[in-house]
């Protein structure tokens, strides 16, 4: 470590009789030896720029760690029966679902209830968010309803849904609808909120009529946004997915991890957690990208 | 028939009569306009002058109807200001582009929403964008520019749609010092160029001086008007005059009425 405590060396201060007792001081003043300040750190500055291949690399370490964890994990606590599967049988389950076609099935199914469901929720979420955010009175007429429903757990709802839906895929979509919309509502009405003042005051000055306003000010400024807050809500709607399948289902990733249970098959339910994790992550990338597509103004 | 406070009624292009705002907060109200009365003849470039809190940013807001007095009435043409429209062309301090549109784009919206013809906005835009020397920057997002750049976007936007009255609020405020006194000559030759009405909310009493014609000093707490000053430079004045005498007198007459 280089010496942080001030250094006065190459300060050419008046030679008083006391300072030129010591020899050094004086000796070093034709070339600087000292530093002034701490150097930054190269990996653990605060908020620091991280060079690439160090992003890259503690990436890379990180899985490596999990992985590490995970075959301790495996060969460690199975005495007897098996509670945790190793990598590879996790990767042999994995690949015998997807030739058995198990997989494609189940994932169509899945993927298909949440991307009705949630774009059902999205859409509404869009229309009366907006809606809420930008005038008064429909904030007024929505809030007493909107605030006493959120607040009943929607998995609730699900024996109900059951009961007025029957068995089919109509109750598994609206489980995700009501497991969701009323957070879309309420994060884009704050999306539709943050809209500046004076935006909406410089378009009336140049004439704009309200409808305009919604449609070419609150509507395109709030786009970004509404991609936020659907790519934030959307692990709820992946939550509410599980309990309908759960419950009701002859196909689905759920549905498959609870036929695994039968079985104790814990390298199935292991590789089938792998896949939820793998959509989260593909669809979160893929709405990072089409909000930079469709607002490359907001970009950070 | 009223009559406006210089005794002029034939060429006023815009009137404000008695105007009042009380603001009413829970325990207490606050007077932020008392009275004022003002008017602004057409193709004037006025000044209101002020300290902060005097009330002037409420004033040009009631102006370009955006706010509604408690008392008074505001006038255009003779005609009563209800609410804002593209008669009044607003410019803010924070700018206020739409951060979506390019710097083109920003200047067709009022022309968009007045639904001029598509050529007809073309040639508009391009004559714009030559006077704010803009072209070169015609397809780039605000957010690329400078402050001074966005600025002369923001008033190109409030110019298209060709406005009775250009409502400038502390239009150079955020800009530093050196581009402040360009854009400052730059609105004076727009001004000569376009002869648009303009009325300009400032806190700088140098600012009022080399820009307008008229000033009004409003002074605080209630917001009124506490003097007019006539400003005896032409239409094509330049830096010369910040070193004429008068312009000096001028300055410290006007800087003892704004601290007061």
């Amino acid at each position: 470590m280089d010496g942080t405590v001030p250094d006065v060396t190459g300060t050419p201060v008046a030679a008083t009789p006391a300072a030129t007792g010591a020899g050094p001081a004086v000796a070093g003043a034709g070339a600087p030896t000292g530093t002034r300040g701490r150097r930054p750190s190269q990996l653990l500055g605060i908020r620091g720029p991280l060079a690439l291949r160090w992003r890259i690399g503690f990436g890379a370490l990180g899985v490596a760690t999990i992985f590490a964890i995970w075959t301790y994990a495996a060969y460690a606590l199975n005495t007897g029966s098996a509670l945790v599967p190793t990598p590879a049988a996790t990767w042999k389950a994995l690949a015998d679902l997807w030739s058995t076609g198990t997989l494609q099935s189940d994932l169509t199914a899945s993927v298909q209830r949440v991307a009705i469901g949630y774009s059902i929720s999205v859409v509404i979420g869009a229309v009366l968010g907006i809606a809420i955010g930008t005038f008064a009175s429909i904030e007024s007429f929505f809030e007493p309803q909107i605030g006493f429903l959120r607040y009943i757990p929607a998995t609730a709802l699900t024996p109900l849904f059951l009961l007025w839906l029957g068995i089919d895929e109509s109750p598994k979509i609206w489980l995700i609808v009501v497991g969701t919309v009323f957070y879309n509502i309420l994060m884009i009405a704050d999306v539709a909120r943050n809209v500046p003042r004076e935006l909406l005051n410089a378009s009336y000055t140049l004439g704009a009529t309200r409808r305009t306003v919604v449609r070419r000010v609150i509507l395109p400024h709030s786009l970004p946004g509404i991609v936020d807050v659907a790519r934030i809500n959307l692990a709820a709607a992946w939550l509410m997915l599980v309990v309908a399948e759960l419950l009701a289902a002859q196909k689905g990733l759920a549905f498959e991890i609870i036929k695994a249970q039968r079985f104790r098959a814990v390298d199935t339910m292991f590789a089938l957690l792998i896949v939820f994790g793998v959509i989260g992550l593909v669809s979160d990338v893929f709405l990072r990208w089409f909000r930079g597509r469709i607002a490359p103004w907001a970009r950070a | 028939m009223k009559i406006s406070p210089t005794g002029r009624l034939a060429d006023d292009k815009l009137v404000v009569r008695g105007v009042s705002k009380t603001f009413t907060g829970r325990k207490s109200s606050v007077a932020a306009l008392e009275g004022v009365d003002l008017h602004v003849d057409d193709g004037e470039l006025v000044c209101l002058l002020g300290a902060s809190g005097c009330g002037k940013s409420t004033l040009l807001s009631i102006i370009g109807g955006l706010e509604a007095p408690t008392d008074g009435e505001v006038r255009i043409d003779e005609e009563l200001v209800i609410g804002p429209g593209a008669d009044r062309g607003m410019v803010f301090q924070a700018y206020s582009l739409y951060p979506w549109l390019s710097v083109s784009e920003n200047i067709e919206f009022g022309l968009k929403v007045a639904r001029w013809p598509k050529a007809k906005r073309a040639d508009r835009v391009q004559e714009l964008l030559g006077i704010m020397s803009l072209t070169e920057f015609a397809k780039a997002l605000p957010r690329e520019l400078s402050g001074g750049m966005r600025q002369r976007v923001a008033i190109a936007r409030a110019l298209a749609p060709e406005p009775d009255v250009l409502l400038l609020d502390e239009p150079f405020g955020a800009l530093d010092a050196q581009t402040k006194r360009s854009m400052q000559d730059f609105l004076l030759t727009v001004w000569r160029r376009t002869g648009t009405t303009i009325l300009m909310v400032t806190h700088d009493v140098e600012e009022a001086i080399y820009l307008s014609q008229r000033v009004y000093v409003l002074a605080a707490r209630p917001g009124r008007v506490a003097a007019e000053v006539g400003i005896p430079f032409g239409h094509d004045r330049g830096p010369n005059i910040k070193r004429d005498p008068r312009f000096l007198d001028l300055r410290d007459e006007l800087s003892d009425l704004v601290t007061h």
